[in-house]
């Protein structure tokens, strides 16, 4: 590179001297400003990237009256065993629990009955979710994570009753 | 006898030899070498590249810890800068300071934890007179708290944690999480095999 780029002579010049028309890059600064680089961002680089799922701790009543006709209570009870999910007056058949071979829960069936709601109910944005003791804390951000990628972002947290 | 340059003499037939003769005696080794530069900074611009893509301004906002493993989510925002309750398996710590072990919080049927709740009143106390003498609305104090918990926690502790910070005044709460990859959908796994 650097000193193998050769000055190549492109024939004699006006003054019968041979002039060379191109010149060698020195590199040896650049490659000391790239370690200079690399160093730095190695050293400030950040290998795990973190991020945040706001919760409401209770599901108040919409701030706007007009979307109390539009939109209607749901509620998720999260047990270890089903998660019961009731919209308004009508509750859903319970979703078993069912976990893979990493002890993760499938959200599947979750995902479809949460859609057929949001069919019924484009302006529906909110869900309380009532987890009981036992659960845990890594079943609870996963249907969080699920409730605010199936389009109901406003997500609360409360205590199961009962 | 000739006068000879001190050094290693070989016999006749060493001297013809391609190692003794040509290698040792003959031969004037070239010292030298060229290096080839342009790997190398092909390599350190891809290096840089990578590392420019991956930087982050905010740099580590939580301090991540082996007894804390984050449970993992796709649909995240941006983890910002406020005070971290951290749970993990053992103990329940605001900012480097114990509040309590897990085990003694799990016995106890109160809703919330007096000590937590005391030193985040505390936390928010300072912040409000910090931002008061600057006098500014930007710096008004808007409730935001990091539960950095480990995913094996139980609800029954993070319910006392959040009520209490609930209870100091802090009402947004934010669950950190690790960043995941979106799952793939059929079509998209189907394009990638080309059907």
């Amino acid at each position: 590179m650097a000193g193998g780029m050769g000055g190549a002579e492109l024939g004699p010049s006006s003054s019968g001297k041979k002039k060379p028309l191109d010149t060698t890059i020195n590199l040896v600064p650049f490659i000391d400003l790239m370690a200079v680089t690399i160093s730095f961002l190695i050293m400030t680089a950040v290998w795990t990237q973190i991020g945040r799922l706001q919760v409401s701790s209770s599901g108040g009543p919409s701030d706007n009256p007009d979307d109390n006709d539009k939109t209607i209570p749901l509620t998720l009870l999260i047990t270890d065993k089903e998660l019961k999910l009731t919209a308004g007056t009508s509750t859903f058949d319970p979703i078993p629990v069912i976990r893979d071979a990493k002890g993760r829960i499938d959200l599947a069936k979750l995902q479809m009955r949460i859609k057929e709601v949001r069919t019924n109910l484009p302006e529906q944005a909110a869900i309380t979710l009532q987890p009981e003791d036992n659960v845990r804390y890594e079943d609870l951000v996963r249907i969080i994570d699920e409730c605010i990628g199936s389009g109901l972002p406003n997500v609360s947290v409360a205590a199961a009753i009962g | 006898m000739a006068i000879q340059v001190p050094g290693k003499r070989f016999g006749k037939r060493l001297r013809r030899s391609r190692v003794f003769g040509k290698g040792k005696l003959n031969a004037k080794r070239v010292m030298t070498a060229d290096l080839l530069i342009t790997p190398m900074v092909d390599m350190f611009v891809i290096i840089v590249l990578f590392l420019i893509a991956n930087f982050s301004a905010t740099g580590d906002v939580l301090n991540i810890t082996k007894d804390i493993r984050l449970p993992e989510a796709v649909n995240v925002k941006d983890i910002e800068l406020v005070p971290v309750v951290m749970i993990s398996n053992e103990q329940v710590l605001v900012s480097g300071t114990v509040i309590g072990r897990v085990e003694d919080l799990s016995r106890e049927d109160y809703l919330n934890i007096p000590a937590l709740e005391e030193k985040l009143r505390d936390m928010k106390k300072q912040y409000e007179d910090l931002h008061a003498l600057a006098n500014e609305e930007s710096g008004k104090f808007k409730g935001d708290v990091n539960i950095q918990g480990d995913k094996d926690i139980q609800y029954k502790i993070l319910k006392r944690v959040m009520y209490s910070c609930m209870t100091a005044g802090y009402n947004n709460i934010n669950f950190a999480t690790q960043t995941a990859s979106a799952p793939k959908t059929g079509e998209q796994q189907a394009s990638v095999r080309g059907l």
